[in-house]
């Protein structure tokens, strides 16, 4: 009876040994977070939306990407040695890539390590203009790169088969870690496109070995590898066994912002990444997303939804129960912009002769934007002042668009004097013509925020006596509407893919029609800058032009510049090392997990 | 009855033929162009082209129609067009946790209404009887996205019974933790209709003339209720849950996506807002071939529960 009560006991001290802190593993970090919107895949040349494209930032390794603290951004080389000075006059980049970066292991490697080489890239440019791929990045290398649009011609000759063999003038590969971009014209801002995390070497075996599976099977250099997908549901990511690692550079940090200094102070002289592994959950619902983090199921809160900034933000201000659990709130102005577009094209509130100007002048001036930021918005958003953002080179803090500025008097003014009167009585409006004057606005029916935002616009302009007509479509529907212009009003929004003004300003650019330029505004005086513009590097005479543009776009209202909302994520203490980048969407591989205190906090 | 089996399964083929056209002209007509989502944010008319070149959709209809029907005969619907991912795996992964869920559903509140419904009919009339029909329709009156918000909310957040949401790889931690809330939830929403309409249909049986013989007989009110009455009202009770059965394979949308289940409701939502047809055709199809058979499997189950009824 003794012996097995001993043993017993043996055994139980064993445990509670080995379960005790001399025997405790270290705890893994893992950082959990929710995505607002389900990733589509991680083919990096095949994919756009913002979520997906945040995974890839950290699987795949552009040449260049952006320095984490720097504001504005600044470019800094990645798996390039350095960034290269523009040669022939900004048609060619040449790039020496760092020997020794390994892509992560796959069986698609057979076993041995692969090296990133120059042919890396090169193929993956290519790829952009695969028509097997149709990437929705493709625009980034049209009429780009010497050469590459003929190889993408005759592909379509070929039934659609790309040679991946064939040389290309353009993409010159000197040798093992040299490549040399020459464009078919100047473009100063090339090099933003090479840090885009959709513009990464990807390796040629691996897209070959998985097919039509791409998607599933991203393998690049970056600092994690995709671990787990459960697709919409669940994304994991674990350290790159492979990394060289990186260290955080602190030479461009402001010392009086409170986020660098935390950043630095948690990240300095420490060999990233420090997470052990990432787990993502899409939650489309705001609620859920919302009680995850305050539940502490969630280590991060990107995005807070706009219904939750009263309880999160009360007058401003940080609420005392988040501030009591030490969370903390970044705020950040988004470079991007929403507009309402005019169609330049239609007969009612198109064209360029006085009295249609007029006519797009006086309703700019009469829709409440001070209502859409108070209410649609909860007050998280600033009003455009011109298509640029704040954040994004080229921006003109001192720029001010009072012709945007709400005056529903002004407005009433601008129409009687262009002929713009009720004659029949009805209380509405007709056009200089006595015809009826009523306008369609298209807007995307599965976004609730766009139905608040068309009531607006009716309202604002039955108070001027113009008979808005809201309509919802489905969102293909009213991107097909907008590039073929079957509209006269619609809603619209413009996220930066690169930090430069022009990124925004092309979409006025008249060739851009039935693409970018929804407005199908076409303007020889804007157009003529706008190519100027891109020959000339970032200057102050760059700027003046840029100036030149926002002036003619308030001029001639093909928009109603909208507002860059401002988003508030939210930390709890145990996440060290956070700062948003405007471009770069998640940034893990900065990121650290005090596990200690967060453990404290669950009990 | 083997007879009957076979007429009905040859009746499925114009059914299921309806089906196809009706999915397919309603997604030509009414879904939005896929390539023109698809095509990112700056695209050309070449692009496009390209892309439905791919999708297939600038294919003449009939042949379109021609290849959704092979697709349904060899259930191979391809890949999605939004993801890539194949449909019959998407269809493999999300059925599950769909099941862990609508399952435990069905037969909790099948159960739960029956009882009670039998319970309230044996005392009609009385204070009970009316207290429980008044709370059935206030709870009826109520949307089930109320349900959910309030009871994530309470159960999940302020009383931290539940987690708030999530899913994980284990049968047993997803069905004794994340689960519950959900189910709970839905019987809460399904429960007070089910019951009203149980009870009349008891009430209807109680009312029926055997049921007279059967007290005029002498047999104890408990016997009444329990042989006679229950049996003969399961055959209203079947019908009704022959009719929810499908519904069971495609979940609930709103609790999969509040409490992030990745079953199927979800899936059908994404497909439809993102006009991934391929998916969209599947899930359909996949209904309306299920719809049919449960159908079939209720009039089987007729003749066991009621002798009286046969195969015409």
């Amino acid at each position: 009876m003794k012996r097995p009560l001993a043993r017993l006991a043996a055994i139980l001290a064993c445990a509670l040994v080995a379960a005790g802190p001399a025997g405790a593993a270290v705890e893994r970090k893992v950082l959990r977070m929710a995505f607002r919107t389900a990733e589509t895949g991680f083919d990096p040349q095949r994919i756009f939306d913002r979520y997906s494209v945040g995974i890839c930032e950290n699987l795949f390794e552009p040449l260049l990407t952006y320095d984490y603290l720097a504001r504005p951004v600044r470019l800094v080389p990645l798996t390039a040695e350095a960034i290269p000075v523009p040669e022939e006059g900004g048609t060619r980049y040449t790039f020496r890539i760092r020997p020794g970066i390994l892509f992560a292991d796959d069986p698609a490697f057979k076993g041995r390590k692969r090296e990133l080489v120059a042919r890396d890239i090169e193929y993956s440019i290519k790829r952009f203009r695969d028509p097997k791929y149709a990437s929705p990045y493709e625009w980034l290398f049209e009429n780009k790169i010497v050469g590459l649009d003929a190889l993408a011609e005759s592909a379509k000759k070929n039934g659609g088969r790309l040679d991946y063999d064939a040389k290309v003038p353009g993409l010159e590969v000197r040798d093992d870690y040299t490549i040399s971009f020459k464009l078919t014209e100047p473009d100063f801002n090339f090099l933003y496109v090479l840090a885009m995390p959709n513009v990464v070497p990807v390796a040629r075996e691996v897209i070959e070995a998985y097919g039509d599976d791409t998607m599933a099977h991203p393998v690049g250099t970056g600092p994690f590898i995709l671990k787990d997908w459960v697709r919409r549901s669940k994304i994991v990511l674990e350290r790159n066994p492979n990394h060289r690692g990186y260290e955080l550079d602190t030479s461009h940090a402001d010392p009086a912002d409170e986020w660098d200094r935390r950043a630095i102070d948690a990240l300095r002289g420490k060999r990233l990444p420090l997470l052990d592994r990432v787990e993502v959950y899409p939650i489309e619902e705001e609620q859920p997303r919302f009680l995850a983090f305050i539940n502490r199921e969630h280590d991060l809160l990107d995005e807070t939804p706009f219904e939750f900034i009263d309880q999160v933000l009360p007058n401003g201000r940080l609420a005392p129960n988040l501030a009591r659990l030490g969370v903390m709130v970044f705020r950040e102005e988004q470079p991007e912009i929403t507009y309402d577009v005019f169609n330049i094209d239609d007969p009612v509130v198109g064209g360029y002769t006085p009295e249609r100007v007029a006519l797009r002048r006086a309703m700019v001036l009469a829709h409440d934007r001070d209502q859409e930021i108070g209410i649609v918005r909860k007050g998280q958003a600033l009003p455009a002042q011109s298509p640029v953002p704040p954040g994004i080179v080229g921006f003109d803090s001192a720029f001010r668009a009072t012709q945007q500025d709400v005056d529903p008097a002004r407005a009433k003014a601008l129409l009687d004097m262009f002929g713009y009167t009720d004659r029949n009585g009805d209380g509405w409006r007709e056009r200089p013509d006595g015809r009826p004057l009523a306008i369609d606005y298209k807007y995307n029916a599965g976004n609730q925020s766009n139905r608040q935002l068309a009531e607006l616009w009716s309202k604002s302009m039955a108070a001027i006596g113009i008979r808005i007509e809201a309509q919802a479509v489905q969102f293909a529907d009213l991107l097909n509407d907008k590039r073929v212009g079957k509209f006269q009003m619609a809603g619209s929004a413009w996220i930066a893919d690169y930090p430069d003004a022009q990124n925004f300003l092309q979409l006025l650019y008249g060739p851009n029609t039935g693409q970018s330029n929804e407005a199908r505004f076409r303007l020889a005086e804007f157009d003529r800058l706008y190519r100027r513009s891109q020959a000339v590097p970032d200057s102050p005479e760059r700027n003046a032009i840029y100036r030149e543009m926002n002036r003619l776009i308030l001029a001639y209202a093909p928009w109603r510049l909208g507002v860059h909302r401002i988003f508030n994520h939210l930390q709890y203490p145990w996440v060290k090392g956070y700062k948003k980048h405007p471009i770069l969407y998640t940034n893990f591989k900065y990121l650290d997990l005090d596990v200690a205190a967060r453990a404290a906090a669950a009990r | 009855m083997t007879a009957y089996v076979i007429r009905r399964m040859w009746q499925m083929i114009p059914t299921l033929a309806g089906v196809i056209l009706l999915i397919f002209f309603l997604f030509n007509w009414v879904g939005g162009d896929p390539a023109q989502v698809l095509a990112g944010k700056i695209s050309n008319p070449e692009q496009i082209a390209n892309i439905r070149k791919q999708l297939g959709v600038d294919q003449p209809y009939w042949y379109q129609l021609w290849v959704f029907v092979q697709q349904v005969f060899t259930f191979d619907f391809g890949r999605s067009w939004s993801t890539n991912e194949e449909v019959s795996r998407i269809l493999l992964t999300r059925v599950g946790p769909t099941l862990t869920i609508m399952v435990p559903v069905l037969l909790i509140e099948t159960t739960l209404a029956v009882v009670f419904a039998i319970m309230v009919a044996y005392v009609r009339g009385s204070l009970t009887d009316r207290t429980i029909m008044v709370i059935c329709t206030t709870a009826m009156s109520i949307s089930f996205l109320v349900y959910i918000i309030f009871g994530q909310w309470l159960f999940g957040f302020i009383l931290g019974w539940f987690p708030v949401q999530g899913w994980s790889e284990s049968y047993w931690r997803n069905l004794t933790n994340y689960a519950p809330l959900p189910i709970m939830l839905a019987i809460f929403v399904g429960l007070a209709p089910q019951l009203r309409l149980y009870r009349s249909f008891f009430l209807e049986e109680i009312n029926q003339d055997y049921v007279r013989t059967a007290r005029a007989k002498g047999l104890p009110e408990k016997k009444v209720m329990m042989k006679h009455v229950l049996r003969n009202a399961l055959i209203p009770i079947l019908t009704n849950v022959g009719i929810y059965l499908p519904s069971v394979f495609v979940g609930s949308f709103l609790l999969e996506v509040f409490f992030s289940i990745p079953g199927l409701g979800r899936e059908i939502v994404t497909a439809v807002n993102r006009s991934d047809f391929p998916v969209i055709k599947a899930v359909t199809v996949y209904l309306a071939v299920l719809t049919m058979f449960v159908n079939l499997l209720v009039d089987v189950m007729y003749k066991l529960v009621d002798p009286r009824v046969s195969f015409k």
